[in-house]
């Protein structure tokens, strides 16, 4: 039992991280601008579909389309800030809800009509096998994908910290109207952290494929993943969305541990709703 | 030469008017204020110039250039400089990334060392708080950063919303003193303010807005001795 439970919490924490880059890339885009987008979980999931394709059309290893599809992503974030965002940003909660709700349905049923609803998995990757720790044992893909995610987190956080591309987003996102007197595009500020947010998503998928499937349905889980850690991270920076996703990973392992993986999103759930309940402007939130 | 100036200016915020046909101007180098009774349209008209709103009609010409319904950032670019009711300094940001973030445009970034030791000069209390988080600065520190994070964008105008909101009547003065700096330096001033009294004390000329019209103007003087200035605003 103890070894099984040091094992879920080691799987636990290396989820953890993924999830919090996949979480970071929508707390990024709701800080600076204050939009909700419900279509983040379908945007990570056509992201593992073009990982796919990317993979098996030049035959090469999942990991390293990472290269190809952030670049695409971050355009794919720009088209559809043009297209959809720009119209709805600073409008009615209740438009933006419409607008990222339909843009959900679309995709996920652009992506059942393409592609069935059958799952897709890579054919070539070079992150298999595992290391052993003692009595735990490590995928090395998850691992890998751990890594990557603390790195991505890390050189964002730099980025916002220390450049003044970055100041310009913190300082949008405190105060859009304070900035914008200040000579702040603050209409490219949005721009720029939409495509930011989804070049994460990018590398995110790239390294979640080399362990998971995809189907037309995944994105319904990294939805509700996400908006749960951007809950309890509370606009709290890039630190407090690291801490909420290892939060969640490891509750997510205490709960298969103890009583039923297939139960996992519901306790996940219960946990959004409990931070709701006693702390709404999150864990680590300063506003 | 004419730093600002506003010609029959009509805004609205939805169906209701708020401004009637408000002209007034600003020439390089002055100090003027505008001074009115709470929901006069006051600030709109500082909004209004400064792009934040967009008039129905009207025309709004900044050194010489039609810059009627510009957006914000770009008047910034031009040299037009707000610092806004509430202050509305950034928050979660140092007091020194507060500055930073004001030189963000290109025609600011040579000069922020020398910009930055100026205001640093003027505000010596926000060279001690440098690298506190803004949000846990006083009402009155956090009036000096507005002020300071203008002056780093090189104002050709700049322009004061209320700056005695909020504040105690000692850091009023404190507060208009540093205003009263800026305009020996030679910054041209547009102020807007309930506070009457020390409004005059630091304009060369003035304004007065009533129901979002222009009723009264002159020299800061002729505007302090007038009958009803006297008995609705100083209370003498």
């Amino acid at each position: 039992m103890l070894e099984l439970l040091l094992q879920n919490l080691v799987n636990g924490i290396l989820m953890g991280c993924v999830y919090a880059l996949v979480a970071l890339g929508l707390a990024l885009q709701f800080g600076v601008m204050d939009i909700i987008n419900f279509a983040h979980g379908e945007f990570v999931m056509i992201a593992m579909y073009l990982v796919f394709w990317i993979s098996l059309y030049l035959a090469i290893p999942g990991s390293l389309t990472s290269l190809i599809v952030a670049p695409i992503y971050f355009v794919f974030g720009l088209v559809v800030y043009k297209l959809v965002i720009d119209r709805i940003v600073g409008t009615y909660p209740l438009a933006q809800i419409a607008a990222t709700i339909g843009l959900m349905v679309l995709l996920r049923n652009l992506a059942l009509a393409a592609w069935r609803a059958q799952p897709r998995g890579l054919q070539y990757e070079v992150l298999r096998g595992s290391v052993t720790l003692g009595p735990v044992v490590v995928p090395i893909s998850r691992l890998t994908a751990a890594l990557v995610s603390v790195g991505t987190m890390l050189a964002l956080h730099w980025f916002l910290t220390h450049t003044r591309l970055g100041l310009a987003l913190r300082a949008t996102s405190d105060d859009m109207q304070a900035a914008s007197l200040l000579g702040i595009n603050v209409r490219r500020m949005f721009a720029l952290a939409f495509g930011l947010g989804c070049a994460i998503i990018g590398i995110a998928a790239a390294f979640i494929m080399t362990f998971q499937q995809v189907n037309p349905e995944s994105g319904l889980t990294w939805g509700l993943i996400s908006w749960i850690i951007v809950v309890m991270a509370g606009l709290g920076g890039v630190s407090g969305v690291l801490l909420s996703g290892l939060i969640l990973g490891m509750v997510e392992a205490l709960e298969i541990t103890f009583w039923d993986p297939r139960a996992s999103l519901a306790v996940m759930y219960s946990l959004f709703i409990l931070i709701l309940w006693v702390k709404p402007r999150g864990l680590f939130g300063r506003r | 030469m004419r730093a600002l100036e506003v010609q029959n200016l009509n805004v609205a915020y939805g169906k209701v008017q708020v401004l009637w046909d408000v002209s007034f101007h600003v020439e390089e180098g002055e100090s003027v204020c505008i001074i009115g009774p709470n929901g006069a349209g006051k600030t709109t008209t500082l909004h209004t110039v400064s792009g934040i709103l967009t008039p129905l009609s009207g025309r709004i010409t900044f050194y010489g250039e039609d810059v009627t319904g510009l957006p914000a950032w770009e008047l910034a670019e031009r040299g037009m400089s707000l610092v806004p009711e509430g202050r509305r300094i950034f928050p979660n940001l140092t007091v020194l990334e507060n500055l930073m973030a004001a030189s963000y445009m290109r025609r600011c970034r040579d000069s922020f060392e020398e910009n930055l030791e100026m205001v640093f000069d003027l505000f010596p209390r926000l060279k001690e708080r440098r690298d506190q988080v803004a949000r846990t600065l006083s009402g009155g520190e956090a009036q000096m950063l507005a002020i300071a994070r203008a002056m780093i964008t090189n104002p050709r105008l700049l322009m004061l919303d209320e700056p005695s909101m909020g504040l105690a009547p000692i850091l009023v003065s404190k507060v208009f003193r540093s205003i009263q700096r800026l305009r020996e330096r030679g910054v041209t001033i547009l102020l807007v303010e309930q506070h009457v009294p020390v409004a005059l004390r630091v304009s060369d000329r003035a304004y007065v807005l009533e129901n979002g019209r222009i009723v009264l103007s002159g020299t800061s003087e002729e505007v302090a001795s007038n009958k009803k200035v006297r008995e609705h605003y100083l209370g003498i």
